[in-house]
Formats: structure tokens, sequence, C-alpha cells
């Protein structure tokens, strides 16, 4: 379909009409600024085909302000070798007339067609694929395909309304294209599919689980199950105790009958009998057992008795060899007492004389180191003295220097202040005596003056400081002032000075300045002496010479000591010599001069000592061993001569008779009564008491426990008697049965219930999966173009168009990997950029089914970036190569790159 | 000329599962029915005494009340009514009879026959030689003891037994409770009446099974009888014995069948039909269905299935084996196009599979579904 001319007269702005002629087949851009009439044109376009010319509700066409204006829209275009030309004018003389022209290039003859009114604006809808209202005005509703591709202003981007519009023209449109599958789109498949999700959602939850009353009835045929379960083993139980009952009934009959404890009772009874007889015979044992006892002790006595006369005689027959053995060990002792006697004092002796050696020694000895030491106090002695005697001059001398210093010290602050006033003195004294009233007087001699209380004669001067009153015997007094206030100060000065002068003078004791300064240099040089001293005495005695002087009588009073002892040690040794040379033993020879050695002479004593102690010792053990003998030989004479007198008694003899006597009858009679126990033993043996013992008790508890058994028994079958009729009220198989047939009948529901879920489950997902399947080969297409305009301007990207044929989905590759995006959630520009390509693929697709496209854009794409406006320029000029495009805009500059002329429409409405 | 009145298997206190609740408990309900019938029949014929062969209860323990439901059911009839213990109601040391007892619910004129011991009726001219089952099972025959029980000859020596007589009912050669084939004539026995065999049976000119009263079981044997015995003279006493005339008196209420339709042709469920239509009232039926139908035949038999069983007592259907083809025409009714009839080719494709029946199931579901469609938009079409 192309348009070919365009002229609108009396619609809104223009009041004059407009025409657009020669339009492109493809792409045909009209620019104009705001408000030159550009959506104008669109509406006037829209209104042609959608709008009855019958249509009161249009009045939005009219110029503003002019009620009275009859809106017209001329239309031409053409489709399939035929011309159209639609002339449609609303509001005042209404009408509309359609003409449809044989080109002159077709073939066929037919002669042209005109249509008008409403059957001329059924062809239209019929041609382009959309509808009409009932009344009023055109809304989106009925504008099926146009509204898909005729975009208005800023509504590029929303794409699902305008295709649910389309939608029965769009299916019936691709129902064409693709042959069969218009047939397979079915008409009620939704609303089963719809009916067999409810049913099912009644029966399973959406995860497949039990649901609603097939959830009740499985759950109440579980419990019926668990009923049956506990009923089934009670009845097991309950027939286990009938079984129990019949065999204790048996066992209770033959009890009664049998008795079987009786019998054994009779054989306890027999048992005891015997037991009884057994224990009597050892009763009789037992007395004679008893009779052993007093009997053994006799004879024990007797023997003990008979013993204690043997131990008697053997004893005295040891006392006579003890007897023997100690007069012989005395003997013996007494023989060695002389030689032991010698030995001792020849130890003595020897003792003495190692003593003697060793004490001569130690005095040698000592009278060798006594000649030392003193020899070394001498010398200490001499020594000290020297030191002492030279300390104590030294000493005498710093005493002396020390008065002298302390008699000379001066001051030597006051001594210089001294030496300062004397010096100021000098000084004012020269000032004085150069301004003082000089008295030149020359008496005659004899003649005497009294100048204040100092005489004159002769001649001389005198130096006048202060006034003074000449006395002139005879004349009268002369009274001289010296001139000047000068003098007065400097007498004053003066004054001041030499007060202060002798007073530092008495302070120093001094008499003047020189004795001051002689007295600074003498101590000066004292104090130098002193110090030499000090150094001196200090080497002396470094610790006084006090200490230095008592040491000196310390090494006296140890040196007339030591001399003294020497001098008797001397005296000693020159005497003892002779002592000793006397006592010494002929083979004992020793010098008296010789010098001999301690230490040797202490071992000699040492050994002599050893060998003293060992004779002494010798002697004392000697001397113990002999007393002891004495003794000894004493008592064991005694002893032995008593109990020689006991044994030999008269009496004895007749005791030690009648006891052999005692003792041969005791034993005879132990013998009997051993021979009568010995028999009865036998016999008892014999019995086995303790098995019949155990027999008693056996056969006594044997009965005991069939007795008790059977009252045991009896009491169970009384007790398994009423427990059963309690039972047996239950009815329980009666309940099992009634169990069971609800058991049954819920399980039969249940599996019908199953059986139906299940087959919804089938139903439902066979027809999804035939509904998936048709819904993709009708996309198919449709994804055939969109891939084509999509890889301009996503290269690699994917678009996924939903069951309603809309783009829902973009999946791209980025550097984050694979991405999949909802349109929704795309940007707006993004949104518009897709939605046109999406209609562009709608037109290719009509376009195959042989439907008419025009392509109208009403400022679109106002929000894309440049890159992306330079794709979809791309995008739209390759789509213009099929469809004829109405593009219009306010920016030309935007679209000067897309290879057509702008017409702008400023200029034209000029015209 | 003594005559009895011969039943057994009563089954007292036994529940249907298979059926529907309301249908088990009528069916339950009919075997109290049935004795008060017996008893009636008892009266009417003016017989000398009932034998009930044994398993007069279903089990050991049922409630008192089906205890007394069942003795009060006895009240039509005053003269005696010989009970024998079977197995499912065995002379235990604890027992349906020994509650029954303790419960005073026995009336006078009931005999229970609780030991093997002859009962001598000799007023009415016949002792009775009991084989009462003490344990729930044995292999031993304790019926043996009649071959040397000593009776008055006078008497006729009537045997009553609980059991599988041996070698003749082939399917219960090894079961319990033996009972020797040749125990009449060797036993001398005028006449010996069992139980336990569920239909009505003769083993020899003398011995016969009654069956249960009522039937319980999809086995056409006869059962849902009992036999009026008439017997002319003790065998002992005749010279040449007269076998015992035995009549079958119908006593239950409901019949049970089984049925098997193999559905191949349109015709064939026309007929299965047609024969639906028929059924009586007190019918349990269990219906066995296999072939294939289409989908306007298969509602159709669904419409005249649910009719069926509005009439009868029971209706059970097995389907499992059936298939359904649906046609073009089907299809074109149904209006089924696009994606739904790939959906259709597919369940009907399934149901040669492992889960056939489930998408049978999923079949007659979309069909439903489409009709209700259909039905729907013809309502907005004529609106």
């Amino acid at each position: 379909m192309q348009l070919k001319r365009l002229r609108v007269a009396q619609l809104r702005r223009f009041q004059q009409p407009l025409e657009l002629a020669d339009l492109a087949p493809g792409i045909n851009l009209i620019t104009g600024p705001n408000e030159s009439g550009k959506s104008t044109l669109v509406r006037a376009i829209r209104a042609a085909f959608f709008e009855r010319h019958r249509s009161s509700s249009v009045t939005d066409l009219q110029p503003h302000g002019d009620s009275s204006a009859a809106p017209e829209v001329e239309l031409e275009f053409c489709w399939q070798d035929q011309a159209w030309h639609l002339n449609k004018r609303f509001l005042a003389r209404k009408r509309c007339d359609l003409r449809i022209d044989r080109l002159a290039s077709a073939a066929s003859t037919e002669a042209s067609e005109a249509l008008n009114g409403d059957e001329a604006e059924e062809r239209l809808a019929e041609l382009l694929g959309f509808s009409h209202p009932g009344r009023g005005a055109s809304k989106a509703e009925h504008w099926g395909i146009p509204g898909l591709l005729w975009i208005e202003q800023g509504a590029g981007h929303e794409l699902r309304e305008a295709v649910a519009h389309a939608g029965n023209h769009l299916h019936s449109a691709l129902g064409g294209e693709l042959g069969e599958l218009g047939e397979v789109a079915s008409s009620s498949g939704d609303a089963i599919l719809q009916a067999v999700d409810t049913q099912k959602k009644a029966l399973l939850t959406a995860t497949g689980r039990p649901h609603g009353d097939y959830k009740t009835q499985q759950q109440a045929l579980e419990e019926q199950r668990r009923e049956l379960t506990e009923l089934d083993a009670r009845i097991t139980a309950y027939r286990d105790q009938v079984d129990r009952l019949a065999t204790l009934r048996q066992q209770h009959a033959e009890d009664q009958r049998d008795k079987p404890w009786e019998a054994l009772r009779a054989q306890q009874h027999a048992a005891q009998a015997q037991l009884d007889q057994v224990e009597q015979l050892q009763q009789v044992q037992r007395h004679d057992e008893q009779q052993r006892g007093p009997l053994q002790r006799q004879l024990d006595l007797l023997r003990d008795q008979l013993d204690g006369f043997e131990q008697q005689r053997k004893t005295l027959e040891q006392r006579q060899v003890a007897e023997q053995k100690a007069r012989d060990q005395l003997a013996a002792l007494s023989a060695r007492e002389p030689a032991l006697a010698e030995a001792l004092a020849q130890a003595q002796a020897a003792y003495q004389a190692a003593r003697a050696r060793l004490q001569q020694a130690q005095r040698q000895q000592r009278r060798d180191s006594l000649q030392q030491t003193l020899a070394q106090l001498a010398q200490q002695l001499k020594a000290l003295d020297h030191s002492l005697t030279q300390a104590r001059k030294v000493q005498a001398e710093l005493l002396e220097q020390r008065q002298q210093l302390q008699r000379d010290q001066i001051d030597p602050h006051l001594l210089e202040e001294l030496r300062h006033a004397e010096q100021a003195r000098s000084e004012l004294e020269i000032r004085r005596q150069g301004i003082a009233t000089r008295v030149r007087f020359e008496l005659r001699p004899g003649q005497q003056l009294t100048l204040g209380n100092t005489t004159l004669a002769d001649s001389g001067e005198e130096l006048l400081l202060e006034p003074a009153e000449l006395l002139i015997p005879e004349t009268g007094r002369l009274q001289i002032i010296p001139g000047g206030e000068d003098l007065s100060a400097l007498a004053r000065e003066h004054q001041r000075l030499s007060e202060r002068i002798s007073a530092l003078r008495a302070q120093l004791k001094v008499a003047d300045l020189i004795e001051a300064e002689a007295r600074a240099a003498s101590e000066q040089t004292l104090t130098a002496k002193i110090q030499a001293n000090q150094a001196l005495l200090s080497s002396l005695a470094p610790e006084g010479i006090e200490l230095l002087a008592q040491q000196q009588q310390a090494l006296r009073q140890q040196q007339a000591t030591l001399g003294a002892e020497l001098e008797a040690t001397s005296e000693s040794l020159t005497k003892k010599p002779a002592d000793h040379t006397r006592s010494a033993t002929p083979n004992q020879a020793l010098d008296a001069d010789s010098a001999l050695d301690p230490n040797q002479a202490e071992a000699q004593l040492e050994t002599a000592h050893q060998a003293l102690d060992l004779a002494e010792k010798a002697q004392k053990d000697h001397q113990l061993a002999l007393t002891t003998a004495q003794s000894e030989a004493r008592s064991s004479a005694n002893e032995r001569q008593r109990l020689q007198a006991e044994l030999e008694a008269p009496e004895r003899q007749t005791q030690l008779h009648s006891l052999n006597q005692a003792l041969t009858d005791a034993l005879a009679e132990q013998q009997i009564l051993a021979q009568r126990i010995e028999a009865r033993q036998q016999q008892i043996e014999a019995a086995r008491p303790e098995i019949l013992k155990q027999d008693v008790g056996r056969f006594a508890s044997s009965a005991e426990q069939s007795e008790s058994a059977a009252r045991a028994r009896e009491l169970e079958l009384n007790r398994l008697e009423s427990h059963l009729e309690a039972l047996s009220a239950e009815g329980l198989e009666e309940q099992r049965a009634e169990c069971q047939l609800a058991c049954e009948q819920l399980e039969r529901a249940v599996h019908e219930l199953e059986r139906r879920a299940k087959a919804l489950s089938l139903l439902q997902t066979l027809l999804r999966q035939q509904r998936q399947a048709l819904t993709q080969r009708l996309q198919a297409p449709l994804q055939t173009h969109i891939n084509r305009y999509l890889s301009l301007l996503f290269p690699h990207a994917g678009l996924s168009v939903d069951e309603q044929l809309i783009p829902h989905q973009i999946t791209r590759t980025g550097n984050a990997g694979t991405e999949h995006e909802l349109i929704d959630s795309l940007s707006f520009g993004a949104r518009e950029q897709l939605g046109l390509i999406s209609r562009f693929a709608y037109a290719d697709l009509l376009q195959q089914a042989g439907q008419p496209t025009l392509i109208i854009l009403d400022d679109a794409l106002v929000h894309s970036d440049s890159h992306r406006l330079a794709q979809m320029k791309r995008i739209l000029f390759d789509a213009a190569q099929r469809h004829q495009v109405l593009l219009f805009t306010c920016h030309p500059e935007h679209w000067r790159d897309l290879g057509a002329a702008p017409r702008e429409l400023f200029s034209e409405s000029s015209l | 000329m003594p005559r009895f009145l011969h039943t057994a298997d009563w089954q007292i206190g036994r529940q249907y599962g298979r059926f529907k609740p309301e249908d088990a408990a009528a069916i339950a309900e009919a075997r109290f029915t049935a004795v008060e019938r017996l008893a009636a029949l008892a009266s009417a014929q003016q017989v000398d005494a009932v034998l009930v062969a044994g398993d007069v209860f279903d089990a050991q323990t049922v409630s008192d009340r089906t205890i007394r439901r069942l003795f009060n059911a006895l009240q039509g009839y005053a003269g005696p009514w010989l009970l024998l213990p079977g197995n499912h109601d065995a002379a235990l040391a604890e027992s349906v009879w020994s509650r029954a007892r303790r419960i005073g619910a026995v009336p006078a004129n009931v005999e229970l026959l609780l030991e093997p011991e002859p009962h001598l009726y000799p007023e009415a001219g016949f002792a009775i030689l009991p084989a009462p089952l003490t344990q729930r099972q044995t292999m031993a025959d304790l019926t043996a003891w009649f071959d040397q029980a000593e009776t008055p000859p006078e008497l006729l020596r009537i045997g009553l037994a609980h059991g599988s007589v041996q070698g003749l009912l082939a399917e219960e050669i090894d079961s319990a409770n033996p009972i020797a084939a040749e125990r009449a004539e060797r036993a001398r026995l005028d006449y010996l009446a069992l139980g336990d065999w569920h239909g009505l049976k003769q083993i020899d000119a003398r011995t016969w099974y009654s069956g249960t009263p009522e039937q319980e079981r999809f086995k056409d044997n006869g059962a849902g009888q009992a036999l009026i015995v008439e017997i002319a003279q003790p065998t002992s006493a005749a010279i040449s014995p007269a076998a015992p005339r035995v009549t079958p008196a119908p006593i239950g209420t409901y019949h049970w069948q089984r049925w098997q339709a193999d559905l191949r042709l349109a015709s064939d469920a026309e007929a299965l039909i047609e024969r639906l239509q028929t059924l009586a009232t007190n019918t349990v039926l269990r219906l066995q269905l296999s072939g294939t139908l289409d989908l306007s035949a298969h509602q159709r038999l669904q419409a005249a299935l649910g009719v069926a069983e509005g009439r009868c007592r029971s209706l059970e259907i097995d389907a499992d084996a059936l298939r359904l083809t649906p046609t073009d025409a089907d299809l074109a009714a149904l209006q089924v196009d696009g994606y739904l009839g790939e959906v259709v080719a597919q369940l009907r494709e399934r149901q040669q599979g492992d889960e056939g029946e489930i998408a049978r199931e999923a079949l007659v579901i979309l069909a439903d579904l489409l009709r209700e469609q259909r039905s729907l938009d013809g309502e907005a079409t004529c609106s």
C-alpha cells in the first residue's frame, strides 16, 4: 500500500486546504516546528479511516471556534494495481466517497468501482484490518492493525495493548500466512485448560500432594487401616486367650482328678520317718563323742606328770655337767693372770717414755720460735721509735706554726678596704694640702705663738684646714678662717676616712698598713709550712701519734713477756736433758741436743698409748671373766646339790608308780569307746541322713509347687473366663468387619480420586505441551523478522516473544555474561526502540500475508542516544524498503541522513 | 413322614466392603431377612426340625445386638432349631455360643449342638448325630464317630456336619475339616446335612449341601435356597430303603450376577444398553467391560449405566479393559479443533500403555469438558 496524496481542509489549524502530494513509496520525512500541524495530519489520516463519516463526536476536527466548519480529508493510495481515492467530510455535509480504479498497467479490464457511506467505510476496515465503533468516536480498541503500525507521539514503547487490539486481525492475517496453523489455534483450548486446572486444583496442591476431598479421604483411609491393624492385634490376642482358656480347663480337670501333690506328700512322710531314726542314732553317738574328751584330758594329765618327773632327772644331769665346766673355766683363767700383769707394766713404762720425749721436743720447738719472734720485735720497735720521735717533733712544729698562724691571720677583705681607705686619704690629703691655708711664720726666737692648741715657734709653716685662733700673746687673737667650701667638705671626708682607717686598723690589730701587709705575707708562708708538716705527720703516723705510742708500748710488753718465757724455756732445756738421760732405757739413745721432731714424737706416743690401752683392756677382761667363772662355779654347785636331794627323796618313787598304773587303765578305757563310736558311725553313714533330709525337702516342695501351680491355674482360669466374657461383649470381629468395610469403601474412593487426579494431571500436561508447541510454531516467523532488525541494534542478542506474540524478554551477552532482562524493566528509550522493531516485524509478517502496510511515526525515537538513533535509522531505512513510512518530526536535523528529502510543513501550509 | 428343613452358612455378621455403603448395609441386612424367611418356610411346611449345618455366625465375636437379632429372627418357627457350630463359629472354650447363652439369648426351642454326642428326639422319631467343630480348623474327620454311634433302631439317624467332602469338591481337596465321602453309608445315616459349601450340591442320595440361603458371591451355584427333606422311614427298618425326598426352596433376596461385555461393534453397546434396561431391582451386578467404544457410544452407555445403577441393588463396573476411540464424528460433534485434536490423539494412543485407564479417564474428562463447553456455547448462541 502506498499513500500518494493527502489533502485536508477546514480541519483544525488547516482552515485553508493543505495538500501533501507525490508521497514516496519508502520514507517520507515531514518536518515542521511545534504546532505546525504534524499531529493534525496524523489525526486526519486516522479520522479518514477510523471515524464514521456520520459520527458527531469528532468535533475536535473542526478549527478552533468554528462549529460550522466541515472538516474534510481526501486520500489517494495504491493497493494491488488499484488506485483508491477516498474523500471524507465530517460534521457538516457529511459524506464518504470511495472510488477504486484499475491502474492502467493492470491486465484486468474490470471497470472502476465506487462506494459510498458505510459501505465504503466497511471496505476500508476490511482492507486495513480494523473495526468501527458501534457509535461515538473510534477508540484504540477498534484500531486493529493500523493501531499497531500507526504510532502516536510517545507511544512507541507501549506495545501490549496495541497487539491485544490487533489480536484477531493479526491472528487471522497470520492464519492465512501460516496455512494449517490457523486451524490449530484452538477456539476452546484455553477454556478447557483452565477448567482442567480448576478441577485438578480441587484434588491436588500445586506440589502434587492430595488436597481437599482427596486428602480427607486418604487420611480417613489411613485412620481406618490403623484401626484395622489394631483390631487385628486385639483379635489375635483374644484368640490366643481363648486357646489358653481351653488348655487351662483341660489342666484344671486333670488337677482335680489326679491331685498329684498327694502322692508327693506320702513320699515326703516316708522319707521323714527314716530320717527320724537316723537322728536318734546320731544323738547317742554325740553322747559317746562327748565322753571322749574328758578321758583324753585325764590321759594327757597323767602323761604330763610323768614327763615332769623325767624332766627333773634330765635337769640334774645337765647341772652336773655345767658344774664341771665352770670349775675348768676358773682354773684356766687363773693361770693366765701373771703374764697379763707383766705386759701391762711394760706398756705403762713405754708410754711414760714416749710422753717425756714429746714434751722435750715441744719445748725445743717453742724456744726456737721465741727467739725468732723476739728478733723481729726488736726490729719493729726500733723503726717505731724512730717514727715516733720524728712525729712528735713535727707535731710540735705544727702546733707552733698553727699558733703563729692564729696570731698573724688577717682578714683579706678588711685589708683590701684598708688599702683603699689609705689610698683615698692620701689623695685627699694631697688635695687638702693644695687648697689649705698656709700660715708661715717666722718668729723671732723665743717668741711663741699659739695657733689653736699648737704652739708655734721659730719658723715654720702650718696648714690651716679649719678655722683656728692664733693667739698672739699680748697682742690678741687672730682668727684665721680658711676660705672655700671645699676645704670643710674635704675636712669632713678626711675626718671620715681617718676614722674608718683607725677603725680598720683596730679591727686588724695593726698599727699601719705596712704591718698589715707584712702579716698577710707571713700568713701565706705559714700556711704552706703547715701543709707540708701535716703531710709529713700523716706519713709518719697515719693513725695518729697516740696509737703509734700505744703500739710501741704493746710491742715492748710483748718483748718483755716473750723474753721471760725464753729464759724459762732455755732454763728447763738446759736442765731436762739430764733427767731424760737418766730415765731413758738403755736401748733408747737420745741425744739431748739433737733436735727431736715433735710430730714423730707424737706418733710414737700414740703408738705407746694404744699398746697401753690394749694391755689395760686385756687385764680388765680377764678380771671380769675370772669373777664370772667363780660365781658360776659356786651357783652350779648349789643347784646340783639341791636337785640331787629332791630326786633322791623316797615318796617320789611311790608317786611315780601309781602314775604309771593310772595311765594303763585310762588307755584301755579309751580304746573301748573308740570301737563303739566307729561301729555306730558306719550305721549312720549308711543311712545317708543328708540325702534323706534333701528327699524330705524335695518331696515337700514338689507337693507344694504342684498344688500351688494347680491353684494358680484355677485362679488364671477364673480370671481368664471373666476377662473373655467381658471381651466377647465387645464384638471385636464384628467391629473388624465394619472397619474392613469402611476401609474397602475408602480404598475404592481414594483409588477413584487418585485415578481422576492422575488423569487430570495427564490432561493438563498434554494440553500445556500442545499449546506450547503451537505457540512456538506461531512465533517462529515473527521471530525471524524480529531477529533481522534486532541484530542491527544489539548484535548477538535474542528477543523472546510470549504467547500473545509480544516481546517480553531480551537476552544479551555483555561483560557480565549472558543477561536476561524483561522488556518492561528496560529504559523508556530501549523499550521504544524494541517496540518499533517489533512493529516493523509485524508489518513484515502482515505484508507476507498479503496485507497492506503503512507505517506512521509521529516524532519517534526522541529518547534515543546518537548511537542507538544511528542504528535505528538503518533499521528504519531497511523497513522502508518494504513499507511506506510517514515520519513526522520537529527535529529535521536528526533525520538528515535518512536518505529522504524533508518536506517542511510550514512552507507548504503557506502555499 | 418326618420332614426337615436343611440350611447352613448363614454367616450372620458378614460385611460387604466391595459395595457402596448403602448397598453393603442392605445386603448384610438381607441375611437376617433370609433367616426370617426360613422360619416362615419351616412353619408353612410344618417341618419337624430345622437343621442348620454350621457357620450360623460369620465370626466368634459379634456384638450382643447381632446375637439377639439372630435368635429373634428364629421366632417365626416354634419347632426345634438344631444349630451346629462351623469353622466360623466353632465351639471354642469361649465362643459366640457361650456368649449367647450367657446373655440369655438362646430360646428354649433352639438346641446348640456343641458336643459330639447323639441327641435323641423319640417323639419326633429321629436322632441327631452332630459333628461340631471345637477348633477353628481340624484335619481330622469329625464325623468318624458316627460309624460307631448307637441309636435306637426305630429312630431316623440324621447326621449334621460342617466341612468338605473329600474327593468331590475338586478345589477344596486339601481343605481343612474333611468329611469322608461315604460317611452317610458307613454310618448308616438316613440323611447327612452338610454345610460349608455355599452352593447347593448333592453328594449322594442321602448327603446334601444346602448352600447359603442368601447369595453372597458372583457364582451361579444354586446359592440362595434351602432344602426340604422328607424321609419315609429309618433305613435300618426298611426292607428296600427309599432315598429321602429333597426339594430346594428359594429363600434369598438378591441375585448376584456377573456380566462380561466385550464391545467391538457399535451395536454391541446398544445391545448392552438394552440388556441393562431389563435388570431386576434385586440384582447385584458386576459388569466387566472390554473392547473399544467411540465417545458418543461411551456417553450413551454411561447414561444407561447411571439409570441401571439407580434401579438395581448394586452395580459394580470394571472398565479397566475398555478403550475409547474417538471418531471423526466425535471430534466434529465436540468441535475439537486446534491443539485439542492433538491432545485427543495422544490420549487415545496412551490407552494402550501402562496406565491406559488413566488416559481413558483423561479422555472422558476432556470429552465431558468439551460437551459442557459446547452446551455453554449453545446457550450463549440461543440467548
